[in-house]
């Protein structure tokens, strides 16, 4: 079968001939959106959108079936994000709702327009600072594979901000939600705790 | 077969009033869904099997969230998050099993979105149901669980029409225990449901779970004081000590005097399309000592009139050792 | 672990270069690659498990706007019958890709999806084994049930002839009793000692029919790929375990020489066997963004990843153990029946042989086995394939021999513990290079306090019962003849190229560390080019097997040790003599009879230019042709070292752990805590302490999924994959495994190796899973499921005395 849109190839074609176009985070196209949407009903959501994140306020288009982590992901160029199941089931996609540990995989972007959201690149110090969630997890060799690091550091985060001296029970409760298949789990504890110590 | 998690198109409604919201109900019909947390809702729109025209997001409506106490109990709007529920004093110190059992949902960042309201109101988990395929309750004729080959360990033990399939909330059965009524509001006013009659099994109607009907939202759930304080029991066993659905969970309130267990309310979930309510074991129980005798006889009437399938009987001692827990150790 | 006094890096603990970026989320896996133009691929699955396609309408979708085109299977390379295809026309499990559309986001490319129209036509399909080795039973491949390759030489390139079609007799089935394994003709058998003798005077026999889950490896990242091509060559970055290994397979996935990929894969969001060498599905974007010239995105979704991203194949067994009145294993006669899967299998059932030879040394032993296809996802490799099987069915019945013979558990795994004389059972018996198991079971039962927690088993508190357990896993740990490369810059810094890969394990930088420990390099002087072909890496294993600790440490010794070599000779060339005169300390070569006489490294790096030749990198030095072209990349950058590791490796390298656990069984709800965890492993020297205990920790989390949640079923009926969410699917939380886990090593050097180094990745799993369902079988006061996993269903069967819901033969089963 032949690709459709043959009058678009030769522009496609001196973009890729034309050197290295591939990066990861920047946004190189205003929108992923299909064009194909049908118009919005009247009175439903608009598309373009104001989300405050890492406390810079981004204007985005969000479909309405969008969820944050395709919006972060595939919009803002936030891939630090990761979809691991996509269905609420691993924590790969946690972010901070207004503080609060959520899957990103499982919320409509629309829901948090007015919510302060974090995302893993807003947990060190935009001096690069690491938090000391994340010096511990380095100390403790936390990651393996890594994929699951960011929600590791997000629940971490969270818990520690609401209670800085926390129990290994109360650390293991707290990340319950944030699946490890490297099997980590002791390595997250314990930079938990050693962060924990390091904020006191 | 096409791949599963991108939703279809959809038309995203966000009222900021209940009114509206009702109109966008009257308006869409059986097209339109009203969406709390999202946690089941999003799943069935990736999955594509349901495909609302229009999602009426409820989050943004002011008084469907919160924990009030009332003249005779507690209310609680339907949005309000499972951590809300588990976390909050009131309920902790007065109606400990629903703080218990919503502690028990899922994950903390399921629990951090995902709403009382909602946790009741999810569809079951039959694993041949949410596949996909063409059984009763997605409208076909038939049941691939409830088959010589089926596996349907999770299944149900009673009050099989059809479909096997079980209840897989956690809170469910606290509020059945509580003696919660259910507040549901259409455009023609508000109605209240006992939790009791609030679940329905597929007899009744095997595309749904409850009562609610197109147009209906459920906006609280009152819980009457008669159990406030009240000795409790909620267990739930499951695979995972996260994130995974009850093999069969139990819970009770016990009103106790002395040595004499002077009322109770025992609810399985994970054995029958609704909570179950073990009515038999209340009455064994009710106005006796809390002995080794009661506590036996209760236990051996907790399944009494199972019909197993090939791959759960083991629902059958699961459910008499938590009911002989609820009554020993609550 | 103590530290190493012997090396300044071996033994102590670094950071390794990529694991800030994990913690800022900086790290970039192949889904988090963006370009202009680029277009979303989304896959039309196969919904049965076998079927051939009819007819394919893909013209609404195709004039859907935002739809860039569809690729089928006409329009890919065929492999050889039943190797993994890109796309297919004959799918033979649920979830094979058929076709694929790239659109302009994947929406549309999901919306498209629904409106192609496929006709299918369906074909018997088979789950089990038995039932197709049965007369008349179903094939799960096209043309048979048996890779051919396993039975007769010759294969034919394109055609069906890669597989027979394999059938015992009526006679075999008949001939055992309802619930044994039946044991026709098998395609592995072979046999060392007496085996007669021993059964004849065993003071115990055990004849047990056993089976083992097929279990899913929930890696977290699924294996999305993302491809382009650029002047004149595919890029490809995707989620593979290893970088070179991948090379030579996904060049010919996509069909082009190695010359023209460039390989990215810098991170790897976990593997586990699943992604050791290039896979069908990979290849996939490469293809459509040469159909539609733009850079192409296929994101796997989790269902996909359950759907066809293989899964641990499961065992039907049956093991004849004959003992004498010590406990000596005398005898064992094994039968393994394996899934095969719905393509060419891996061959977990011969490493279950050689784990019974070595874990359990019996004096004489028969192995038979087989692998037969069936119309699952595929079964490859899944960390200790057959050897961890073999561990969760063998390690309770050790302590089923040790009770009826009256003998302490810990003993009967003590007397049948491998020594440094153990040969490998198999056609070829090898010696293992070293074993000290034996110090490892000592060790780890010091640490666990054995007999005082041993005297605990079957201690009740009400409905809770203690248990404790042991395990022992073992894997091959460790290959030799691969390359090692590395240059000195004129700036004095050394730069060791490897192509091992990122799984997650650091050694990748661990490895890396043999190079600066013999050139006594400051670690912080080394820089490690890594993670893309294009930076000019040498031929290497790949990261799998429990090799790379291994295999790689000789590999960069060898390489090292040329680039030692060169040095001396520049240093001897420049200040006189001859090179044995000189020594390296400090980044600098000295005379070793006038240490005043020396040159640096960065000006040894500078003459090298000047040089030419070998030292420049103009001689690649016998190594592999991948290698050849990156030291040709490479010439006249600085100073060369590079080698094939050729030291005669003729021994077995054996790694080791044993596990010992202590849970808390509840009879009346049928789960478990586990209260108590102890791991020793041996992996000869310790490299890199924090990595290893990682390793032994990582690997109990999922021997312990094994052994109490994790497995794929399969509904008889349609062949219906019924695991393929993570709740269905079950790898085990942070709640399901100890909150601590107390883990060690030996620490004893492999004669072979030159830092006395070997792997461990892969025994912990079994050790894991064998510990905790011996643990649960002593809580039940031996009652043996032989069956993983374990589910609280199944214990709360036994301990209320109903029948179990499944056969003893069943598989896929709940």
């Amino acid at each position: 079968m032949r690709p459709q849109n043959q009058s678009r190839r030769s522009f496609i074609k001196g973009i890729i001939a034309s050197g290295a176009v591939v990066s990861t985070g920047g946004l190189m196209f205003v929108s992923g959106c299909s064009e194909n949407t049908l118009s919005p009903a009247a009175g439903s959501v608009e598309r373009l959108i104001s989300l405050n994140i890492n406390g810079t306020v981004r204007r985005v288009d969000v479909l309405p079936n969008e969820t944050l982590a395709m919006t972060l992901r595939n919009k803002l160029g936030l891939t630090g994000t990761k979809i691991g199941c996509d269905r609420g089931e691993c924590g790969a996609c946690s972010v901070l709702i207004d503080g609060v540990p959520n899957n990103s995989c499982s919320m409509l972007s629309h829901r948090v327009t007015n919510k302060n959201i974090t995302t893993i690149e807003g947990i060190a110090s935009p001096a690069g600072e690491l938090h000391p969630v994340q010096q511990a997890m380095i100390e403790e060799l936390a990651p393996q594979c890594g994929f699951c690091t960011p929600g590791q550091v997000i629940s971490s985060v969270a818990l520690l901000n609401n209670n800085s001296n926390p129990s290994r029970e109360e650390a293991r409760q707290a990340l319950a939600g944030n699946l490890c298949r490297c099997g980590a789990y002791d390595h997250y504890l314990n930079a938990v705790l050693r962060a924990a110590e390091e904020i006191a | 077969m096409s791949t599963k998690d991108m939703m279809p198109n959809f038309d995203l409604f966000q009222p900021s009033d209940m009114g509206n919201a009702f109109d966008l109900l009257e308006q869409y019909g059986a097209d339109a869904w009203p969406l709390a947390g999202g946690q089941d809702s999003l799943d069935w729109f990736k999955d594509r099997v349901k495909r609302p025209v229009a999602v009426i997001d409820l989050a943004g409506i002011p008084g469907m969230n919160g924990i009030n106490e009332t003249a005779n109990g507690i209310e609680i709007g339907a949005l309000t998050t499972l951590t809300e529920i588990a976390e909050s004093p009131l309920i902790r110190d007065s109606y400990g099993v629903l703080a218990e059992a919503a502690s028990r949902v899922a994950s903390p960042q399921i629990r951090n979105i995902g709403t009382l309201g909602g946790n009741i109101c999810q569809d079951v988990r039959c694993w041949y149901y949410r596949s996909g395929i063409d059984c009763y309750r997605a409208g076909g004729n038939t049941c691939y669980a409830d088959t010589p080959e089926g596996l349907n360990r999770e299944h149900c033990l009673f009050e099989a029409d059809r479909c096997v399939a079980v209840t897989p909330s956690d809170t469910a059965p606290a509020l059945v225990a509580l003696d919660a009524t259910m507040v549901i509001q259409n455009t023609d006013g508000m109605r209240e449901v006992a939790a009791e009659d609030f679940f329905i099994g597929p007899d009744v109607d095997i595309e749904r779970v409850t009562v609610l009907e197109p147009g209906d939202i459920l906006t609280s759930i009152r819980i009457p004081s008669t159990w406030a304080g009240a000795n409790y029991y909620f267990e739930k066993v499951a695979d995972r000590e996260t994130w995974d659905f009850a093999l069969v969970n139990v819970a009770a309130v016990l009103r106790v005097s002395g040595d004499t267990i002077e009322g109770l309310r025992v609810v399985c979930g994970g054995v029958q399309c609704t909570p179950r309510r073990l009515n038999g074991v209340e009455d064994i129980v009710r106005g006796s000592a809390r002995d080794e005798e009661t506590i036996e006889l209760a236990a051996g009437s907790a399944a009494r009139g199972a019909t197993t399938l090939n791959y759960n009987g083991f629902k059958i001692p699961l459910m008499e050792n938590l009911v002989k827990r609820a009554i020993r150790d609550s | 672990m103590a530290d190493n006094p012997t090396y300044k890096l071996i033994g102590k603990n670094f950071t390794p270069p990529d694991i800030e970026a994990k913690v800022t989320g900086a790290s970039t896996y192949s889904e988090d690659f963006r370009a202009e133009g680029m277009a979303y691929v989304k896959m039309l699955l196969s919904p049965m498990p076998k079927c051939r396609v009819r007819n394919i309408d893909a013209s609404e979708a195709l004039a859907l706007e935002g739809v860039y085109g569809i690729m089928t299977a006409d329009d890919v390379p065929v492999f050889p019958n039943p190797g993994e295809q890109i796309l297919t026309n004959e799918p033979n499990f649920v979830g094979e890709p058929i076709l694929a559309i790239a659109a302009v986001d994947e929406s549309t490319a999901a919306n498209a999806l629904e409106l192609v129209n496929v006709e299918y036509e369906e074909l018997p399909f088979v789950l089990d084994p038995l039932e197709s080795l049965y007369p008349g039973g179903p094939d799960a491949y096209s043309g048979g049930n048996l890779v051919s390759s396993l039975r007769i030489e010759e294969e034919d390139e394109l055609g069906d002839i890669g597989v027979v079609s394999h059938k015992w007799t009526a006679r075999d089935f008949a001939a055992v009793d309802e619930g044994q394994l039946p044991m026709g003709q098998a395609t592995m058998d072979w046999q060392y000692g007496d085996l007669d003798a021993a059964f004849n005077d065993a003071a115990l026999v055990l004849d047990e029919t056993f089976v083992t889950a097929c279990n899913s490896h929930h890696s977290m990242e699924p294996r999305s790929a993302f491809s382009y091509w650029q002047n004149g060559k595919c890029y490809v970055h995707g989620s593979t375990q290893s970088q070179m290994f991948v090379v030579p397979g996904l060049a010919n996935l996509i069909g082009i020489t190695p010359d023209e990929l460039v390989y990215i894969s810098e991170f790897c969001g976990g593997g586990f066997g699943s992604k050791g060498g290039a896979y069908a599905v990979m290849a996939l974007p490469a293809h459509f963004s040469r159909l539609i010239s733009r850079p192409c995105m296929l994101r796997i979704t989790r269902a996909e990843e359950y759907y066809l991203g293989s899964a641990r194949a499961s065992f039907q067994g049956r093991a004849k153990l004959a003992f004498n009145d010590q406990g000596k294993m005398t005898g064992a006669d094994i039968y393994i029946v394996q899934q095969g899967g719905a393509k060419n299998p891996f061959g977990d059932f011969g490493a279950a042989g050689t784990m019974v030879s070595l874990v359990y040394t019996p004096e004489s032993m028969r192995f038979r086995a087989i692998p037969i296809g069936t119309n699952t996802t595929p079964c490859g490799p899944q960390r200790g394939p057959g050897q961890n099987q073999m561990s969760a069915a063998l390690e309770p019945l050790l302590d089923k021999a040790a009770n009826a013979l009256g003998i302490d558990q810990l003993e009967i795994r003590r007397i049948n513990a491998s020594n440094h004389e153990t040969l490998t059972g198999g056609e070829n018996r090898q010696k293992v290079s070293s074993s000290y198991m034996l110090d490892a079971i000592d060790m780890a039962a010091e640490r666990f306090d054995w007999s005082n927690k041993f005297a605990r088993n079957g201690e009740r508190n009400g409905s809770k019962v203690i248990g404790v357990g042991i395990g022992q896993g073992y894997h091959s740990a460790g290959i030799a003849g691969f390359d090692g490369l590395m240059r000195i810059l004129p700036d004095g810094k050394l730069h060791i190229h490897t192509g091992v890969g990122n799984l997650g394990t650091y050694s990748y930088a661990s490895t890396s560390r043999v190079a600066a420990e013999v050139l006594d390099m400051d670690w912080d002087n080394c820089v490690i080019e890594r993670g893309d072909t294009s930076k000019h890496l040498p031929w290497t294993i790949g990261q799998f097997g429990s090799l790379t600790t291994y295999t790689m440490s000789r590999a960069n010794y060898a390489a090292a040790m040329d680039m030692k070599q060169k040095l001396q000779e520049i240093a001897a060339m420049d200040l006189g003599g001859n090179a044995e005169d000189y020594d390296l300390a400090n980044e600098t070569v000295f005379n070793i009879n006038d240490p005043t006489q020396s040159i640096t490294y960065a000006q040894a790096a500078q003459r090298a230019l000047e040089l030419g030749g070998k030292y420049s990198g103009e001689d690649p030095n016998g190594t592999n042709p991948l290698t050849q072209a990156s030291v040709a990349g490479l010439a006249g950058s600085g100073l060369i070292g590079v080698a094939r590791d050729t030291t005669p490796l003729n021994e077995h390298i054996s790694a080791m752990v044993a596990t010992f656990v202590m849970i808390e069984l509840d009879t009346e709800t049928g789960n478990y805590e586990i209260l108590e965890f102890v791991s020793s492993g041996d992996c000869g020297t310790v490299n890199h302490p924090l990595g290893l205990v990682g390793q032994l920790r990582g690997g109990a989390c999922m021997g312990i999924g094994m052994a109490r949640s994790e497995r794929q079923i399969y509904d008889p009926q349609n062949g219906l994959p019924g695991s393929v969410g993570l709740y269905q699917a079950k790898p085990p939380s942070y709640l399901d495994v100890p909150a601590f886990m107390d883990v060690s090593a030996v620490d004893q050097p492999d004669p072979t190796n030159p830092m006395g180094m070997k792997g461990i990745g892969e025994p912990p799993v079994g050790a894991a899973v064998g510990a905790v369902l011996a643990a649960v079988s002593n809580a039940l006061g031996g009652y043996y499921f032989n069956r993983n996993p374990v589910t609280s269903d199944m214990i709360l069967n036994a301990a209320s005395g109903r029948e179990q819901s499944n056969s003893p033969l069943q598989i896929l089963t709940q």
